[in-house]
């Protein structure tokens, strides 16, 4: 592969097809599956949200695409493939790495902690371009510069600073940057803005999606943070207990929710005008070990709309409309 | 009732490497809290909201000013009573993970406080355990599952309960829950934030709220009164639904913009807007706006004189040119 990176901003974007994907935690109490059957069609150019609790395995997912699950975590089985590399799970060891940062970009969770704290950032983006080979690293430190400049940064000021010298926010863009300088065309983002507050996590928000619409990149957000979501993405896909239980496109999720869960995540978000007695808090208990032992519905105890049917067995992830599936007994068919 | 005057804070300056002055974390904040009442303090992280929290549970003294609870001035009452006065505040803390020792149950993290006033009023085990049960169904737990667990065994909603029921326990008049939801999970944050609203509701126990998240203050105290707190100083205050639906300062309304805007159900507000900038530690000068360096409406005034707070009693504002924008979402009509 050559050193210069290609301009993509004419090129087609990046969509990534998930098959069939599990991935099993293996803990004392046997084999747990935080990755369950899923089957994810994930459209390039567009900003994607995955949301669900703690436990839920969405930031699984997000490492089992780029075929970083740390262990004890383990992918049984499916595909993962990333349209223009091929399928994340069966390229070689080499191939994979080169595609993490040069076509899949990602923002860690606590990008608080994922910078070195020994070296200074501008350091860490010139180690970054020699392990993937770049020639012009006078080149990539520019295109650093410019992408903190872009994020409202003293660029040069950050390059030079270490990791405790700047604030969560600043840190935050500094991973953003780590993403996208090596001009990755996905960028998976894990918990972006939870330790933020409000206004970091809004100037955050608005940076991601400004670069999305500059860049025609493909973005996947990762939370559990529904107004997040409803704010940004333009696909919501719902994780509950490590399947999907449903997905569709952000306004038509929001405006009419299928799933009794994702109502549930809706209602329990507090307003700041309206009635505050339609805001519902969600009951029970995320979903642990023993949710994903049973055999019906992995919702069914904190359902309010269960029927029998719903303990017995565990429904299938169906279309239920244009762009729409859902997990449901209940969900009858869209008029 | 709490009435706070002119309370200011000065944390000393670390003289030597880097060489910092003394940072005014509070400088000039009053308010009042009636019995029952609810007063929120919003603002980003740094801007001295939680200094005000922890000076009101006693944790921290403050510079100048007065903190007067229930009539008692807390710098000049004797040390007895000063526990006494200030075992009426409770902090509840941010991180229910780290509030509880993890080697030891529920019941054992309960009956600690229990023992003291079981003492004090001359009561015996029996009436621990009465009164154990009594404050774990209030916080809608179900004492026998959760007395025997150890804190990891519980969610993160769960454990923020027992940290509200141990405080509690020790019959508060007033609770001071410093970002008391921000590390649970956004689905169950609801639940908690019911709870204290009916805290205040049964018991007719004062809140007051520190957060960065506007919603949830409306949430709890929509009768109450909301201050919005810059680099340790008023920005603007009023009654809660006043300062959301009419925001004069551009910090208030920047923070409303930052409220995320729900698609399909709401359009943003025609004047939404998000400032890049990020808050910056160093020192303002004397003379000159603390918002003006990142306030996009700043003029030259607001460089050379700091505004003091003005409007009609109920609702002020620190600006020189207060004007209200439209900036928080509006309903769709379905």
């Amino acid at each position: 592969m050559g050193a210069e990176w290609p301009l993509n901003a004419n090129t087609k974007a990046v969509g990534i097809t998930i098959r069939d994907l599990e991935v099993v935690y293996s803990t004392g109490q046997g084999q747990v599956p935080a990755v369950n059957g899923v089957d994810l069609d994930i459209a390039g150019g567009q900003i994607t949200g995955i949301i669900g609790e703690s436990g839920s395995g969405k930031s699984t997912l997000a490492m089992a695409i780029m075929n970083a699950v740390p262990h004890p975590g383990r992918i049984v089985k499916g595909s993962v493939v990333v349209d223009g590399v091929g399928n994340m799970l069966t390229l070689d060891k080499e191939s994979q790495r080169r595609a993490r940062g040069r076509n899949l970009g990602f923002v860690f969770q606590a990008a608080q902690n994922s910078l070195n704290p020994l070296t200074r950032v501008g350091h860490q983006v010139l180690d970054l371009g020699r392990s993937h080979n770049v020639r012009d690293l006078r080149g990539l430190l520019r295109r650093a510069k410019e992408l903190l400049h872009r994020m409202g940064m003293d660029a040069d000021r950050v390059l030079t600073a270490y990791q405790h010298e700047l604030s969560g926010g600043m840190r935050q863009r500094v991973g953003i940057m780590f993403a996208l300088v090596l001009d990755a065309q996905v960028v998976i983002l894990d918990e972006p803005t939870t330790a933020l507050d409000m206004l970091s996590q809004a100037s955050v928000l608005e940076i991601v999606r400004s670069i999305h619409e500059e860049r025609n990149i493909t973005t996947i957000l990762i939370t559990h943070d529904m107004g997040v979501v409803a704010d940004l993405a333009d696909r919501v896909v719902v994780m509950y207990g490590g399947e999907l239980a449903e997905e569709g496109e952000t306004a038509e999720v929001l405006a009419h929710p299928a799933h009794p869960y994702t109502k549930g995540l809706i209602r329990a978000i507090p307003r700041i005008s309206g009635d505050l007695s339609q805001a519902v808090a969600l009951s029970g208990s995320p979903p642990d070990l023993k949710t994903f032992m049973q055999s019906g519905c992995l919702f069914y105890d904190r359902c309010p709309e269960r029927v029998a049917e719903c303990q017995v067995k565990r429904p299938p992830y169906e279309s239920a409309g244009p762009e729409r599936k859902v997990a449901c007994f209940r969900v009858m068919p869209h008029d | 009732m709490i009435e706070v005057r002119s309370l200011e804070k000065t944390f000393p300056g670390k003289h030597g490497l880097l060489g910092h002055d003394a940072v005014k974390a509070v400088q000039d904040v009053s308010f009042r809290i009636p019995d029952g009442g609810a007063v929120s303090f919003i603002g980003e992280s740094g801007c001295g909201k939680t200094t005000i929290g922890r000076i009101l549970a006693g944790l921290e003294n403050y510079t100048a000013g007065e903190v007067l609870i229930d009539g008692q001035n807390l710098a000049t009452v004797d040390r007895r009573q000063r526990e006494a006065v200030l075992r009426r505040v409770q902090l509840i803390q941010q991180d229910p993970y780290q509030a509880l020792n993890p080697a030891r149950t529920i019941e054992q993290a309960l009956s600690d406080p229990l023992k003291v006033m079981a003492k004090a009023r001359g009561a015996d085990t029996a009436w621990i355990l009465e009164r154990m049960e009594e404050v774990l169904g209030l916080v809608g737990l179900e004492p026998q599952t959760v007395v025997h667990k150890y804190p990891h065994m519980l969610s993160g909603g769960q454990r923020q309960r027992i940290v509200i029921a141990r405080a509690l326990t020790v019959e508060p008049s007033v609770l001071v829950a410093d970002e008391a939801v921000s590390m649970i999970d956004v689905s169950l944050r609801l639940g908690v934030l019911k709870l204290l609203r009916d805290l205040r509701e049964k018991f007719h126990i004062s809140l007051i709220f520190i957060t960065h998240d506007v919603a949830s203050a409306r949430y709890v105290g929509e009768d109450g009164q909301m201050f919005v707190i810059y680099k340790g100083m008023i920005a603007e205050q009023g009654p809660t639904d006043d300062v959301i639906l009419h925001p004069q300062h551009p910090y208030t309304q920047a923070l409303l913009s930052a409220v995320p805007v729900l698609k399909g159900l709401e359009s943003p507000g025609s004047d939404r807007y998000i400032p890049l900038k990020e808050l910056d530690h160093g020192q303002s000068p004397e003379n000159a706006c603390l918002f003006a360096p990142r306030c996009p409406f700043a003029q030259p005034l607001c460089e050379t004189e700091r505004p003091a707070l003005q409007g009609a009693s109920g609702h002020q504002y620190a600006c020189h040119y207060p004007q209200e924008r439209h900036v928080v979402a509006v309903a769709l009509k379905e």
